[in-house]
């Protein structure tokens, strides 16, 4: 491996983010509606031309809703949450010291889901709520699995492991008993919604989304390099003038944040989170001040491209995009496992 | 490294406008759609929707709200329907806009609707939601009874400007049913065990129409509960020892000769009584002993004018004494289908 300079960095974030951009004007140009690709260039740049002088009126009205109104912050919304899930899964891989950490498998994801349904379930129709239970049950849910994956005061990787497992499918078998349970008219939606959900929100929870996001995965970022240490072992980090603890809490809560985020707004998407870290230190290393940032970039471009086949592959109906991370993601997982075992 | 970070900020910088923009443009649409005359109407939730005064290009969320645009003879403005939609079967060739559940907004706005119709029973509230933020208006009934269906043809007919179809359309299957629970009138209402889905076994909760409309038939739902689709235990089946078990088919029989029921009946219960005696604890109870078994037309799950017809189906299948060929003739005075009103019939109705 190469060592890691700046402009290394810099250069490996600057091919992603380009490969991001095709990635984001191409699932501009397909979808249901027909709309062939010159009118969707013709509305990109009336519309990028009318955010300067104001005038919208050269964009036919539909066109201008399918593309502005629906696809683009559908799209965004896929690159928010690819990065969320992406780097809470790097995240956890290294506070817990185990390749296999991800949201999705540490029960972090059901935690969330169930804050949300908590949310749906009794305060309907107070803001944020949904955001913040979501992020509290992810919290509690990482802080339970952690407690659980001790084995005489050491983080013991299998029993961390099913202690996940076991989280998960106790929050779900909760979450199957308030969907029982509960008959409400917007509980009925939870089935897709349980498998990963990117129909369009509101804009202005995408503008908070980003802030909150960019702030979570920044002050993860800021820990990067003693994440490194880290890996390498507490003590030896420690001993490094390494201050653990503190590190620890931080990446710990932003994971948190970050996945609890993304379940409010999106369901529980697998393979993400798994996956792309894994993807991405195969081609770049395993230093955290690139594998951050690559993969954030990185599980991006995996989500909107997935929500792109999910929404277009059987249109006009839609798959539940988390069955698309799925179906792509678990046997492309089997391969890496695999090349890693021989 | 800082670089990398400052790139990193660029990028999600270029997103957030993207973000931005797009809730401009969609001011700005909203500002610039309602050009033709529009008239506020409330819905049967309570959201005031926009209605264009000539609605020309409807979209049903739900196969129930194409079959009231069929049956109110608006069909040729119909230009989106939603999966599942078959009834009648000329709405299957329509385009669709995928499922009721999860439709694809983006087929919705393609197929520049001037009105989308919803219904609480299977659209979600946020789809009407996002359809309301992008300036389309969508207009949502919320039928829980059989009245409350009629309702809703009504107000529909009121929506899409076919009032004068559906005053004619709701006088004539108010009819119906009058001329039904007066034949019933002296009739205990038979036990029911309604069949929903039949792994996990599911039946109808108090709030159902299925409910409704099994009164309306001369029947009652074994089963009284506040959740809408119950799933219930065999044992709870012996214990509530139903007079009949009722299932929902699809079977497109001929019945138009009033006394017969649809050809594809007898067969059908006699599978399903077959199916029931091979079964431990099901074949002992007393609906199966005695062979009561009542077999329905599938239209009765859905909200719509040919829930009617099941209706009557079922009422005849529930009490045969009362519909022996001497009184048979008091329920057919009354137009049967609304396929095929004849424009006589419903000026002498109204």
């Amino acid at each position: 491996m190469r060592p890691l300079t700046p402009k290394r960095i810099t250069w490996i974030c600057v091919g992603l983010a380009a490969i991001l951009f095709v990635i984001v004007v191409f699932s501009l140009e397909v979808g249901a509606s027909p709309i062939s690709v010159t009118d969707v260039v013709k509305t990109l740049l009336r519309g990028a031309a009318a955010m300067f002088t104001g005038n919208w009126g050269t964009i036919p009205p539909s066109n201008k809703l399918i593309v502005f109104g629906l696809r683009l912050p559908r799209v965004a919304l896929a690159v928010l949450v690819g990065a969320a899930l992406s780097v809470s899964g790097a995240s956890f891989q290294a506070l817990l010291r185990n390749p296999l950490a991800d949201p999705y498998v540490l029960g972090v994801s059901s935690g969330a889901a169930l804050g949300a349904i908590f949310s749906l379930a009794w305060f309907p129709h107070f803001p944020w709520t949904m955001q913040l239970l979501a992020f509290v049950g992810a919290l509690l849910t990482i802080a339970a699995v952690y407690f659980l994956g001790r084995r005489g005061g050491q983080l013991d990787s299998t029993t961390l492991l099913l202690a996940g497992i076991v989280a998960a499918s106790f929050l779900s078998a909760i979450i199957m008993f308030l969907m029982t349970t509960l008959s409400g008219r917007d509980l009925r939606g939870m089935a897709f919604w349980l498998m990963g959900d990117l129909a369009t929100p509101p804009a202005l929870r995408l503008r908070f989304l980003f802030i909150v996001l960019l702030i979570a995965i920044g002050a993860i970022y800021t820990t990067a390099s003693d994440l490194n240490l880290i890996l390498t072992g507490e003590r030896e980090a420690h001993h490094l003038g390494v201050n653990v603890a503190r590190v620890k809490l931080v990446v710990y809560v932003g994971a948190s944040l970050l996945t609890g985020l993304a379940v409010s707004v999106s369901g529980a998407i697998g393979y993400v989170g798994l996956l792309i870290p894994h993807v991405m230190r195969m081609f770049f290393g395993s230093d955290y001040r690139l594998l951050i940032p690559a993969s954030a970039l990185g599980g991006a471009i995996a989500l909107a491209l997935a929500d792109t086949l999910a929404r277009t592959i059987v249109a006009p109906v839609e798959l539940p995009v988390g069955a698309m991370t799925a179906a792509i993601g678990a046997p492309v997982f089997i391969y890496l496992l695999r090349r890693r075992l021989t | 490294m800082r670089r990398a970070t400052a790139l990193n900020l660029f990028g999600a910088a270029m997103l957030l406008c993207g973000a931005n923009s797009s809730s401009f443009a969609l001011a700005q649409n909203a500002q610039e759609r309602p050009k033709q005359p529009v008239r506020r109407v409330i819905d049967e939730v309570g959201r005031s929707v926009d209605v264009p005064a000539q609605v020309n290009r409807i979209v049903t969320l739900a196969p129930n709200l194409a079959e009231i645009i069929y049956a109110l003879g608006a069909e040729d403005h119909l230009v989106g329907v939603s999966e599942y939609t078959d009834h009648p079967p000329a709405a299957k060739e329509k385009p669709s806009i995928g499922m009721p559940v999860n439709p694809s907004l983006e087929a919705i706005v393609g197929a520049k609707p001037d009105l989308v119709l919803a219904t609480t029973s299977i659209n979600l509230v946020k789809t009407v939601d996002t359809l309301a933020r992008l300036g389309v208006p969508a207009y949502t009934t919320d039928p829980h009874t059989i009245e409350g269906t009629l309702r809703s043809i009504t107000d529909i007919g009121d929506v899409i400007g076919s009032s004068h179809e559906a005053t004619a359309l709701v006088a004539n299957l108010q009819a119906r049913l009058d001329a039904l629970q007066t034949k019933l009138k002296s009739e205990k209402p038979v036990r029911v065990l309604f069949v929903v889905w039949e792994q996990p076994l599911q039946s109808v909760g108090d709030n159902t129409f299925i409910a409704d409309a099994l009164h309306w038939a001369g029947a009652e739902s074994a089963i009284h509960t506040k959740q809408n689709w119950p799933t219930i235990s065999l044992e709870e089946v012996v214990k509530l020892n139903p007079d009949y078990i009722v299932y929902a088919e699809n079977q497109m029989g001929d019945d138009s000769n009033g006394s017969s029921l649809p050809a594809g009946i007898r067969p059908a219960i006699a599978r399903h009584l077959d199916e029931l005696r091979n079964q431990p604890v099901w074949r002992d109870l007393s609906a199966v002993r005695e062979g009561h078994i009542a077999i329905v037309d599938d239209e009765i799950q859905v909200p719509a004018p040919g829930l009617i017809d099941s209706i009557e189906q079922l009422a005849r299948e529930l009490h045969p004494a009362v519909f022996s060929p001497q009184s048979v003739s008091h329920v057919s005075s009354v137009p049967r289908t609304w396929h095929s009103i004849p424009s006589e019939a419903v000026s002498c109705v109204r």
